[in-house]
């Protein structure tokens, strides 16, 4: 139990009263930075890096990562009011919680959204607590192969449970990859799909694409579907909050499963995002309501917000421990320890146990400040809502403009934004799935420099991943949840109780 | 921003403060709205860090009145943040910080700058290199045995390093040239990363600026097996297993046949920036370089402390591009139109 | 103006299958090939390309296969509307003021494109009084330009105009 006694150091150094008000500080500058998308918190962070200079290490480490969890938080609130995830993590929740926002629900979405992100989030640290010393020596066995089996896991569990045409999930799927290819190669350094076009070689954003396709695409499908916002309908009564949470012990099954998925992903170099994907993914397969997922359902919800919190926490220990950041957020922060004084690695354990576990104790404090003040934004929120949508939709284009040029300060990217806005529109129109769109932009590097990793050590021999039983073992779950849907229609086959058919009507409109 | 209500207040209020003596407010060139300090690299790179420490010990010690912005601009291996440069020609509000990349991107890479876009302000350290290996699960002790591996087993020993046709793969490729050896060279996304695969015995070696593998080697994952200067390092602050920087052996020493290779810390400027813009920036950046900030960074990073500016760090320069230029054609990387 | 899916099904088809061609196109300049030490830089790229022209092709003959069965069957699914004539006119309506904004951006910084285009679309859309909808634009504006230049010090693009009086 050296590690309870270690928090406990931990709560008695985070939970002073300056502490305590730096961790409110962080996530209300948090919520507001994630509620701009193309701010987002990776631009919050280092917009307050300067700040820190002067703080000692723990404060400032407090103070970044609370901003960070509001800024999670705050992402989750754009995906479910208005289709655009702040996050790459957060577009899984857009596609039940959008849907139910859009049905008057939007109170109870941003309530389940909150509430399982926190809950997942407590999980991660928890995970943290337990097997800090376990996990970072277990993240050191991970080489290229390994990687790229867990990458490998995360398209398989999506892949397999697209609904429509498969052959416009190909075409989407593939379109995600090049989009994800194009710029400079890590492996070869050259410019790839670029055409000759400047502007091209520095590679097309993650968060261009979303707000592109998921934005502005959703407010063009919102005029063409001629209705508006029904967050009208939406009552601001605070008994909404209370029962959502009275709702929540229902879905444990959910938020047990989202957990593990979140925790094993933010362990391994898989990472919110890929966490989040999978989550939902065998939410919808193994949920009893799995065939309403996408249409507002609240598990759809729980799923990739537990999994995406839990992976967030879980993946600051592999960053602190082997110095390897797991997203742009946290390559920030690290620089900053840096400045600090601080090293990231295997000894910081040792050498700054104070810093540490200060750390992570103020990482249990400054989530369940994070779930109650944005708990408390929530009336805030469902009022923008009931303003009519002639109002609303020149404002949200606005703020899809500029997010779309603060990315990077370019003006061609909001171009590029509204080309992927008409792109969201057609296929959310022709049913081509954007999921695996998405997740292919997200990953599909990051995959494809994982594979070419390993040909380069293995000689291009594919043996390398099957050699160890790590990797061969993953690569098998992959191959399993690959070929899940097939099994599982055939076995409904043999059964003759026409379980095939009812899957097959189970997908989402 | 700042709102800079017009000329004639700023003049007025010059006035009022009695600063209006036009030949004292010619030579005192003073920024007086926010400064740009652009990085070549996305946030968490070696060049990142440089810049913020620049950041930090400007703040911290008073030196600038104006808030200073740092804009990370990582597209296309950080020609990004170049080709913003020759966006802005004139700009006296926009340092740039990078490494060699300044000069060395356009050679091997279709770019949308040159190198003429640029003015050289100044160079401030150099980081070394250090050949790492993890003893424990490669059996890699010395220089000497990766060698032989490599000569017992052509082109199936790896060395990992962070990005392709960049300083780590350069340094690979003399490795090769000089002990006549075929490494595989396997490049990832930053030099940390590579750090890992070696220390988690994924990869037998890897060439690292040494604060990357600092704390691996602490820990015991990693050792430093010979470090590419022409003198051993000067910090004999022991490390680990009774070894400090000074106790690594220069590659020559060493048995592999590399005298020097470092990797300069540039600031830069777009071509047109007006000149007591640069006189001031090039002279702030020499005022960094005394700050506690700065000399601790420069010490926690093993790097060798070497402000240039002016005439001899244009030769410098060219001295530079011109060694680059003979490494890369023997390598095969210049683009074919040079 | 009725666009039907079916039109709309094949459209997008062909445009995929001629998006896949280039990414082919493209990739050919990086190498193809399968080399000793793995797959060359466009390897990849050019398989994702022939795999989004064979899933467009397919999708093709399978729009084409399912208008030829409806047809008979007397189903009109080959003329349920993709999106009809005013449909069509509301959408541009709200996505080329949009477009015209970042045209103008371009030139005059986004406050000012900002401006205009929040101006244009509370009086013309919203209907909103002529001092109404220029009070909004107002706000619009002095809110994103605390928030950004003054809060987050994240410069949005200024443009000539704002740059003559001063501010950057």
């Amino acid at each position: 139990m050296g590690n309870f006694g270690q928090l406990m150091d931990g709560f008695a150094i985070a939970l002073t009263t300056q502490h305590v008000m730096i961790m409110v500080l962080g996530v209300l500058l948090g919520l507001v930075v994630g509620v701009l998308p193309g701010l987002g918190a990776p631009n919050g962070v280092s917009l307050l890096l300067p700040l820190t200079f002067t703080m000692d290490p723990i404060s400032a480490i407090i103070l970044l990562t609370s901003m960070y969890w509001g800024a999670l938080f705050g992402g989750s609130t754009t995906s479910i009011l208005f289709n655009i995830p702040g996050e790459p993590s957060s577009v899984a929740t857009t596609f039940d919680g959008h849907p139910m926002a859009k049905q008057g629900e939007a109170v109870r979405a941003l309530t389940l959204a909150f509430t399982s992100a926190g809950i997942g989030a407590l999980v991660g640290v928890l995970v943290i607590t337990l097997l800090s010393s376990w996990v970072a020596n277990f993240a050191l066995r991970f080489g290229s192969p390994e990687y790229f089996a867990v990458y490998f896991m995360a398209f398989a569990s999506f892949i397999g449970m697209a609904g429509s045409s498969p052959f416009k999930t190909l075409v989407s799927i593939m379109l995600g990859f090049a989009v994800a290819t194009v710029g400079m190669d890590t492996i070869s350094g050259e410019g790839r799909l670029t055409f000759g076009l400047g502007e091209l070689s520095n590679g097309i954003s993650f968060l261009i694409v979303v707000i592109g396709l998921f934005g502005i695409g959703e407010l063009l499908l919102t005029i063409d579907e001629g209705y508006k916002f029904e967050g009208v309908k939406a009552k601001l009564k605070l008994s909404t909050i209370f029962r959502t949470l009275a709702e929540m012990p229902r879905y444990w099954v959910t938020i047990v499963r989202s957990a593990l998925i979140g925790c094993w992903m933010g362990i391994t170099p898989g990472g919110p995002t890929a966490a989040s994907f999978m989550s939902y993914a065998l939410g919808r397969r193994f949920s009893r309501r799995g065939k309403y997922f996408g249409k507002g359902e609240p598990e759809g919800i729980v799923a990739p917000e537990t999994a995406d919190h839990s992976a967030g926490s879980c993946a600051l220990l592999p960053m602190l421990a082997l110095g390897v950041p797991g997203s742009a957020t946290a390559a920030v922060m690290m620089g900053g320890l840096m400045i600090w004084g601080l090293n990231p690695g295997p000894m910081l354990f040792s050498t700054r146990p104070d810093f540490v576990w200060g750390l992570i104790a103020s990482m249990y404090a400054g989530n369940l400040i994070a779930v109650v003040l944005v708990l408390a934004t929530v009336p805030l929120f469902a009022f923008i809502l009931r303003a009519p949508f002639t109002v609303v939709g020149p404002l949200i284009a606005i703020i899809c403009v500029i997010g779309a040029y603060t990315v990077a300060n370019h003006m061609f990217d909001i171009w590029l934004a509204l080309i992927f806005g008409i792109v969201g529109y057609a296929f959310k129109k022709l049913d081509y799935p954007l999921a695996p769109f998405v997740l292919a932009v997200v990953l599909g590097d990051k995959a494809e420099d994982a594979f070419r990793q390993s040909m380069l050590s293995s000689g291009g021999s594919l043996n390398i991943f099957f050699e160890t039983p790590l990797v061969a073992t993953m690569m098998a779950i992959g191959f399993l949840l690959l070929l899940l849907p097939f099994i599982g229609r055939l076995f409904g086959a043999l059964l003759g109780k026409g379980n095939a058919a009812e899957a097959r009507d189970g997908r989402p409109a | 921003m700042a709102i800079r209500i017009s000329h004639a207040g700023a003049a007025a209020m010059a006035l009022t403060l009695g600063l209006a003596a036009p030949g004292a407010a010619l030579a005192e060139w003073q920024p007086e709205r926010p400064v740009e300090l652009v990085v070549s690299a996305g946030p968490g790179g070696g060049s990142d860090i440089f810049t913020r420490v620049v950041q930090a010990a400007l703040t911290k010690n008073g030196l600038v009145k104006t808030p200073l912005l740092v804009v990370n601009k990582p597209g296309g291996s950080g020609s990004e943040a170049f080709a913003y440069a020759k966006d802005n020609p004139d700009s006296a509000y926009k340092i740039y910080f990078g490494t060699q990349d300044a000069y060395v991107l356009p050679l091997t890479t279709k770019v949308n700058y040159a190198y003429s876009d640029l003015k050289p302000l100044a160079a401030m350290v150099s980081d070394v290199f250090i050949l790492w290996s993890n003893p424990k699960t490669s059996g890699i002790n010395t220089a000497k045995d990766f060698i032989d591996k490599a000569k017992a087993a052509p082109g199936k020993v790896r060395a990992a390093g962070a990005k392709a046709k960049d300083a780590d793969e350069t340094v690979v490729t003399l490795i090769e040239r000089a002990t006549g050896t075929d490494i595989a060279y396997i490049p990832y996304k930053s030099g940390s990363e590579a750090a890992i695969q070696v220390a988690g015995g994924h990869i037998e070696a890897n060439t690292n600026n040494p604060s990357e593998s600092l704390e691996q080697w602490k820990a015991g994952n990693q050792k430093p097996l010979c470090v590419f200067t022409s003198e051993r390092l000067a910090d004999k602050t022991v490390i680990a297993d009774g070894m400090s920087w000074a106790d690594i052996p220069t590659c020559v020493e060493a048995g592999i046949d590399v005298k020097n290779f470092l990797q300069p810390r540039t600031v830069w400027m777009g071509k047109d920036a007006p000149a007591e813009a640069t006189a001031y920036f090039t002279d702030l950046m020499k005022k960094v370089m005394e700050t506690p900030e700065f000399k601790e960074y420069a010490a926690r990073n093993v790097q060798i402390v070497k402000f240039q500016a002016g005439d001899e760090y244009k030769a410098f320069l060219d001295q530079q591009i011109a060694n680059y230029n003979e490494i890369y054609k023997a390598n095969g990387w210049l683009l074919p139109s040079q | 103006m009725n666009i039907s899916r079916n039109a709309m099904e094949v459209a997008t088809a062909l445009v995929t299958a001629l998006v896949g061609a280039l990414i082919c196109y493209g990739a050919m300049e990086n190498g193809i090939g399968w080399t000793e030490s793995g797959p060359k830089p466009g390897y990849f790229p050019f398989g994702i390309g022939c795999l989004i022209v064979a899933g467009s092709v397919a999708t093709l003959v399978q729009v084409g296969w399912k208008s030829m069965a409806a047809r008979p069957a007397g189903e009109a699914d080959s003329l349920v509307p993709f999106i009809d004539g005013q449909g069509l006119r509301t959408l541009a309506a709200f996505f080329l003021p949009i477009a015209v904004m970042t045209a103008i951006s371009f030139w005059l910084g986004l406050y000012i494109g900002m401006a205009l285009y929040i101006f244009y679309a509370m009086r013309f859309a919203a209907g909103f009084r002529i001092h109404n909808a220029l009070l909004t634009a107002i706000i619009v504006v002095a809110v994103n330009f605390v928030v950004f230049e003054k809060l987050f010090m994240v410069p949005l693009l200024k443009g000539p105009i704002l740059e003559y009086f001063g501010i950057y």
